[in-house]
Formats: C-alpha cells, sequence, structure tokens
C-alpha cells in the first residue's frame, strides 16, 4: 500500500466516523424518529413485514450504490444476502455466540464480494449483470448439494439472537435490530458517498478515462463499492437467518436479486433516499396487493401473480417514464 | 459405445435448443443493441401456448408452428415497449426486457398455473436414441440455415444487416432502424419459441425454466461475442454436449455449472484480452 492511499484511507475512515453532521438533514433525523415509533402500531403479521421491508432494504441501499455509483449493475446481490445468512446459521449452529456469528456475516460477504470482484469488475454493463446473475446459480446449486450447508433443506433450528444475555426472542425486538441496521447501512453509505472514494467513483461515473487520468484509483474503488454493497447484503441476510430461524437455498432465489435491483431502480439510483422509499414502496404495496389476493374466492394463485405483475410494470414504467427513480426526480423538481 | 453415441445425440439435441435461444439472442443484439432478457419466456411461452392448443384438439404439427408464430408476435410486442419509446438506451432497454421477463412470469402462472407441463413429441426411438431429438437436430439445422439465408441473401436480411453495422447510415439511405429492431424482436421471439416448443417433449418446462434457458443461450452466444451466429451454434451444441457428458458420467447434479462456468471463464478471458477501456 502506497504512503498516499493510506493518507487517503485515513481521511476516508475520519470522515465517516467524524462528528461533524453536515448534509445530513434534520428531516432525515425527523424520519428516523417517526419510522422508529411505527414497529409499536404494528401488529404481529405486520411487524414481520416490516422486518423483512428493512432487512431488503438495506441490501437495496448497497445496490443502489453499486448500480448508481459504480454503474455496476448486479443481477446477483441476493447471492451475499445468501452467504451473510448462511455464515450467521452454520456459526450459530456450531456454538458460536450468536452475536458473533452475526457479525461475521458482512465480513464473510464482503470477503467473498472482493475475491468473485477481481476477475468479474472486469466486465461490464450486460456482461456483469450475467456474470453475477451466473454466479448466483452456480452459488446456490453448491449450497443445494452441500451436506454441510443442510442441502436443499438447508439450515434449521437456529437459536435466537441474544446480546450479553438478552435474548431477542420477540418481533419487536428485530423490529429495532434491523431499523439499527437500516440507520448504520444508511449511516456508512452517505459517509462514502461524502467521502474521497464518493467524489472518485462520480468521476468515474461521467468519464472513466478522464477519471482515471486524473488519478482516480478506478479499478479499487469499485471493488470497494462491490464489497460495501455485499456486506450490507451480508449484514441482511445475518440478521434474516436469526429472525426465521431456518434457512434454505430456496429463500434467495433469483428472483430476490431482481426485487432488489427493481427496488433500487424505482427509488432512484444512487440515492440513499430513494433506495429506502424503493424498498417500503414496493414491500408495501406487495404486501397490499398479498393481502387482498388471499381473501377468500381469490384463486390461490393470486398473490404471485399480482407481486409479479407489481414488479413488472413498476420497473417498466418508472425505467421508462421516470429513468431518474422517484426521490431524485422529486428532488430536483423541488 | 451405445452409451457414449446416446449421450452425444442428447447433448446436441439440448445444445440445438441453447443454439436456437442464443441465435435469438444475437439477431436482437446486432439489430437493436439491446441484450433481450425475455429471450427464456419467449420459449417458455411458446411450449405452454402448445400444451393449450393440443389441449384444444389441434394436431401436432400445427400447435407447434401456431406456437412460434405466437412466440414471434409476443417478441415483437416486447420489442415494441423496450425500443418504441424514442431515446431509449441499450442500457434502459435491457432493464425493461428484464422486467418482461417478470411480466410473463405472472401471464404464464395465471393462465398455466405453476407446475410444470409438457407434451408429447415424436414418438419411438432409433438407434437407442428418442427419435425426438433428431427431430430436433433436423428442425433446428433447417431453421438457422434459413436464417442465414433470410440475412445474406434477401433484401430485408440486408437492410436488417446494414442496421447492426451502422444505425445511422442506414437510417440515411432510408431503412426504417426502428421497424427493423422491431422484425428482429420477432424474429428473435420466433427462434426463442422454435426452441421451446423443440426441447420440452424431452425437459418438462415451468414458468421459471426462462432463467436457465436464457443463461445458457447467452453462455453460447458469448463466445461469438453475441454477434456471429456460426460461433452461437458452435457454443451452443458445445455447451449442450459437455452437460450430457457431464450429466452422463460424473454426476447430474453439475450439469448446469458447466455452462456458468463456461460463460464466466470466457467472459473474463475475453476482458482480460480487450483490457479495461473498451465499454461494453
Amino acid at each position: 500500500m502506497t504512503e498516499r492511499s493510506e493518507r487517503h484511507d485515513r481521511v476516508f475512515w475520519s470522515s465517516l466516523f467524524s462528528s461533524r453532521q453536515d448534509g445530513i438533514r434534520w428531516w432525515w433525523i425527523a424520519g428516523a424518529l417517526i419510522v422508529s415509533a411505527v414497529p409499536l402500531l404494528l401488529a404481529p403479521g405486520q411487524l414481520t413485514t416490516f422486518v423483512l421491508l428493512g432487512l431488503s432494504a438495506m441490501a437495496v441501499v448497497g445496490l443502489s450504490l453499486l448500480m448508481g455509483y459504480a454503474g455496476q449493475v448486479s443481477l446477483g446481490q441476493a447471492s451475499f444476502t445468501a452467504i451473510g445468512a448462511y455464515t450467521s446459521g452454520l456459526l450459530a449452529l456450531h456454538h458460536t455466540p450468536p452475536l458473533l456469528a452475526l457479525l461475521a456475516a458482512p465480513i464473510v460477504a464482503a470477503l467473498a464480494a472482493a475475491g468473485v470482484g477481481v476477475p468479474i469488475l472486469r466486465l461490464r454493463g450486460h456482461q456483469l449483470a450475467f456474470a453475477t446473475l451466473a454466479l448466483q446459480l452456480i452459488l446456490l446449486s453448491v449450497l443445494g448439494d452441500a451436506d454441510w450447508a443442510g442441502g436443499a433443506v438447508g439450515l434449521q433450528g437456529l437459536p435466537y439472537l441474544s446480546i450479553g444475555g438478552f435474548e431477542l426472542d420477540a418481533d419487536l425486538d428485530y423490529a429495532y435490530l434491523v431499523l439499527a441496521g437500516v440507520l448504520l447501512v444508511s449511516l456508512i453509505a452517505h459517509r462514502l458517498v461524502r467521502s474521497r472514494v464518493g467524489r472518485g467513483l462520480r468521476a468515474l461515473a461521467t468519464g472513466e478515462t478522464a477519471a482515471e487520468a486524473s488519478g482516480v484509483p478506478v479499478g479499487a474503488y469499485r471493488l470497494l463499492v462491490f464489497a460495501v454493497s455485499a456486506a450490507f447484503a451480508g449484514l441482511a441476510g445475518g440478521i434474516y437467518s436469526f429472525f426465521l430461524g431456518y434457512l434454505a437455498p430456496g429463500s434467495f432465489p433469483v428472483l430476490l436479486s431482481i426485487e432488489y435491483v427493481v427496488m433500487a431502480v424505482v427509488g432512484g439510483l444512487g440515492s440513499i433516499g430513494g433506495a429506502l422509499l424503493g424498498a417500503a414502496l414496493i414491500t408495501v404495496v406487495v404486501q397490499l396487493l398479498t393481502t387482498l389476493a388471499t381473501q377468500p374466492g381469490m384463486p390461490s394463485y393470486a398473490p404471485s401473480v399480482l407481486s409479479y405483475a407489481v414488479y413488472a410494470l413498476l420497473l417498466i414504467a418508472v425505467v421508462l417514464f421516470v429513468p431518474k427513480g422517484i426521490v431524485p426526480t422529486l428532488r430536483r423538481s423541488s | 459405445m451405445a452409451e457414449l453415441l446416446q449421450y452425444l445425440v442428447t447433448g446436441v439435441g439440448i445444445g440445438c435448443a441453447y443454439a436456437l435461444t442464443g441465435s435469438g439472442l444475437v439477431v436482437i443484439y446486432r439489430v437493436t443493441r439491446v441484450v433481450n432478457f425475455a429471450q427464456g419466456s419467449f420459449a417458455v411461452l411458446a411450449a405452454l401456448t402448445v400444451t393449450t392448443l393440443l389441449g384444444a384438439g389441434l394436431p401436432h404439427g400445427l400447435a407447434e408452428i401456431l406456437a412460434v408464430l405466437v412466440a414471434g408476435l409476443i417478441g415483437l410486442l416486447c420489442g415494441l415497449v423496450a425500443t418504441g419509446k424514442p431515446g431509449t438506451t441499450p442500457q434502459t432497454a435491457l432493464i425493461v426486457t428484464l422486467g418482461l421477463g417478470v411480466l410473463a412470469y405472472a401471464v404464464e402462472i395465471l393462465f398455466w398455473g405453476d407446475q410444470p407441463r409438457s407434451f408429447a413429441g415424436l414418438a419411438g426411438s432409433t438407434g437407442g436414441v428418442q427419435t425426438h431429438y433428431l427431430l430436433i437436430i433436423g428442425v433446428t439445422a433447417v431453421v438457422l440455415a434459413a436464417t442465414a439465408l433470410l440475412f445474406a441473401r434477401t433484401d430485408l436480411g440486408r437492410a436488417l444487416t446494414a442496421t447492426a453495422a451502422d444505425p445511422y447510415a442506414a437510417r440515411i439511405v432510408g431503412i426504417d432502424v426502428l421497424r427493423m429492431g422491431l422484425l428482429a424482436f420477432a424474429v428473435g421471439g420466433a427462434l426463442g419459441g422454435l426452441a421451446g416448443v423443440l426441447i420440452t417433449p424431452v425437459q418438462q418446462v415451468s414458468f421459471d425454466s426462462d432463467v436457465a434457458l436464457v443463461v445458457n443461450g447467452f453462455s453460447a452466444a458469448i463466445l461469438g461475442n453475441l454477434t456471429r451466429p456460426a460461433l452461437t451454434l458452435a457454443g451452443g451444441l458445445l455447451l449442450g454436449v459437455v452437460q450430457a457428458l457431464v450429466g452422463g458420467y460424473l454426476s447430474t447434479s453439475y450439469q448446469s455449472e458447466v455452462a456458468l462456468i463456461f460463460m464466466l471463464a470466457v467472459l473474463v478471458a475475453r476482458a482480460g484480452r480487450r483490457g479495461v477501456l473498451e465499454a461494453a
């Protein structure tokens, strides 16, 4: 590592944790306070939706950074959710303290991303899209065949998460854990965007050759964002494993990756608020339609048909008519 | 020996389906620069349409041909949504086709449910191999040869090729570039539909079979950088045969990984050779 990049690393990390609050608007804080009251008002079934929404939001914040800033389309982001979930699950089943198992999830996911990222991130556009999709299919197939991962049945009987003797065994506990996770992820993403890395990435997005000529370490930054986005997805996966208590390869289908892409695109790529709004909007709409579709008298296939239709139509409509996504478009017109 | 022959023939048969799917991707990509993620859905929709038409009492042959035409029409509609709006970039269109693929799931489950379906193909066996595989190989050979002739020998084909080579120059000489793109989508849809119609009798199809098909088709086409039909055919056959041999002699669970790892290797090797500057 050169002296220059060391200094730059210090700048980046100190800016990440510095107390300067520039750029964090007051309505972010107000929004966080309002949302933190929401779990108290929800019925048990709605709490589950809330938790799953938060987990999606964590992964989507990372994906939105990756797609918006590094210009990389990943159709395999759910692989990192799966890696995080299996990391936590396997460690917890092998008598690792649950908190350690949870912390390992984002780390292992980031390492996996850094590993595959070196060859894969040389690809662009549709090639990277297919490559990430292929990696997820390989991962699912390997997990489905692996005896150590429980094969197609997966892992069952995972313990609850416990932090210092306090066991998180209620949905409400997980709602707040997820909320904390979303806040942490958003804060890291926010700092990353505002840092030297973020400026370098913006330069990269406007002109790769120019950025490279100006000394932006293009490859390293791409890899960094890829690893960070994977860590976010991995953390979501780790919490997911403790929340549900069982895992299977089928919990992380290709469709989950596509769902993340839909959420990121609908909210607005490269916007943290957009990622959160996209995740919330899609989850709530799909949940409302599912409730509607499971009313007596509706055919059994109605929930899946409606949710697929919502993903598809929202994605197509936003891409064609609101290409920047909802949040950036609103921000610009206001 | 008989075993090896059997694996080779079934491999070539399955490979033909990949080659057809890949050729559809190539036709669309060459003319419009759009990588069509919904390519696998054409196959699934056509195959499911055949089950309905056969159920309605249509004879074999007619049902299959009608289904391929339906797939062509669906391809045209996809092209209209993905490229019809002026100013749509190929990157945007890629995301749109992704959405269309998901929309196809909704349509398929609505009309045909989420259980795998199949229909009877050519019965009997020839030399220890299901005769249907020979039908797949024969039809694919004829259709791909006809497509090659269409592109090389007809005015329409030349207009398509001109659009592929240089859309701007094509527009100057009076070729309607958008219409050519739609035509490419229709041809691509029909080729994808044919793949589904041919392969369903030997391999059940369900609404989410499209992912495996489009990934295998892409793997076949990537060998020729999505622009070379002959290499796509070669890639498809290679993938089919290698998968059949791996499935036959090693384990069926590694079959799908073969195509995926092959595709990743080709992609990464090519990216390394080309350097980082060329954007895809």
